[in-house]
């Protein structure tokens, strides 16, 4: 009955007029607290969800902090730890002689072999860093990352599960948060022993990895989250990386399939 | 025949050499060489709204009237859409300029910088080369 009801109803909703931003290119984001002069105050206290706890949900960027050209910033400048993770560190990451011959090699054939550039995923740390966006869903027992590039999801359990005892190895791993304090704390394990970069340059992250992310909204507009990566299989010790990233006040995430390339171009089939 | 190749020639000569493969969402320098920068002009003869890479092809004409098809990449879908491009601003049939770096191994294939449409009107490709280390 309901929905012999809703026919009609459905049918006016099919015939109204297609807006123009059809995909939402510039469609502001809700919540976001406006100035005297209507933009977005990007620096107003991060705001918090009904359970009291800071609010993550929107869409994010990371940070552009890419040295630039001589002829001036192109647009899509990216972060330098997409190319190099250890940048900033004053030794770099500290590999393992195996994990940084390794690195010697994929960087000298300029990333050629980076899975992302064969359309897998990149894992959780280029999740961070890879220049597309991210959405955040957030709940109280569960936060979801839905990422653009990938176009892919990932799932931060806070319903109090444990890690699993010995996880079938995965690209993104498991991963369980809890809130400390104003700060969502993330852990996870059960990483894919290959396949799995943490930057352009070819940095590894093997099966032995536990990464604790510890997520902090400084403000509406920037979030921080420091990643400390713990895999002594290729790190001679963990070492902690702090990243930002901005909210996108206008627009929504896009399709994004990267396969369609290969699909269509001959030759593009990578390998 | 209007089209022309600008300073290029010595592009279409030297690629005359293997037949690579393009990787999907790659590196700018695994695939492109930032040292060998071109300018072609031609008619647009295809144009694919795909990701990672949008592409298209212009037929382009030499000095001596010989033309060839060049296939050029520019960056995804939804980077460019977020800087202003539309599926309308290249069309087949359109007669445009593209300043852009050749690809390392594959024949008749650039990356594009900057297009300059058929009104004049500069658009970013949405890729840039890695920068210099």
């Amino acid at each position: 009955m309901h929905a012999v009801r809703g026919l009609p109803l459905a049918t006016l909703v099919l015939l109204l007029p297609i807006p123009i931003a059809a995909q939402w290119l510039d469609y502001p984001a809700a919540g976001v607290p406006a100035r005297a002069d209507g933009s977005p105050d990007l620096t107003a206290q991060a705001p918090r969800a009904s359970d009291g706890k800071p609010d993550f949900s929107g869409i994010w960027r990371p940070e552009r902090n890419q040295r630039c050209p001589p002829d001036g910033c192109p647009d899509n400048q990216m972060s330098e730890q997409f190319l190099d993770f250890g940048w900033g560190m004053p030794s770099g990451l500290p590999y393992q002689p195996w994990a940084a011959a390794l690195v010697k090699d994929r960087a000298a054939r300029a990333g050629k072999e980076d899975p992302t550039s064969s359309c897998f995923p990149g894992g959780i740390v280029r999740l961070h860093t890879y220049p597309t966006m991210n959405k955040i869903v957030q709940t109280p027992s569960l936060i979801v990352i839905l990422s653009e590039r990938e176009t892919t999801y990932r799932q931060i359990f806070l319903d109090g599960r444990p890690l699993p005892a010995d996880p079938l190895p995965t690209w993104k791993g498991y991963s369980v948060g809890r809130w400390d304090g104003d700060t969502l704390v993330v852990e996870s394990t059960g990483f894919r022993d290959e396949g799995i970069w943490l930057d352009r340059k070819g940095s590894p992250l093997t099966e032995a990895a536990r990464i604790i992310e510890r997520f902090r909204r400084v403000n509406v507009g920037r979030m921080e989250v420091q990643i400390t990566v713990n895999d002594p299989k290729a790190y001679t010790a963990p070492f902690t990386v702090t990243l930002n990233e901005y909210l996108v006040t206008r627009g929504d995430l896009l399709d994004f399939i990267c396969l369609e390339e290969r699909a269509e171009i001959p030759g593009t089939n990578p390998r | 025949m209007h089209t022309a190749v600008r300073r290029t020639l010595f592009a279409s000569l030297s690629l005359l050499m293997t037949v690579g493969v393009a990787r999907a969402h790659h590196s700018f320098a695994a695939e492109y060489d930032v040292r060998r920068p071109v300018t072609f002009s031609g008619r647009v003869t295809s144009v694919r709204w795909i990701n990672p890479h949008v592409r298209f092809s212009l037929d382009v004409a030499d000095p001596a009237g010989v033309v060839t098809n060049w296939q050029f990449e520019m960056g995804a879908v939804n980077g460019l859409l977020r800087r202003g491009w539309s599926r309308d601003l290249l069309k087949v049939g359109d007669t445009v300029t593209v300043d852009g770096y050749l690809a390392r191994e594959v024949m008749h294939l650039a990356n594009a910088r900057v297009i300059t449409l058929s009104n004049g009107r500069q658009m970013s490709g949405g890729t840039m080369p890695d920068p210099e280390k």
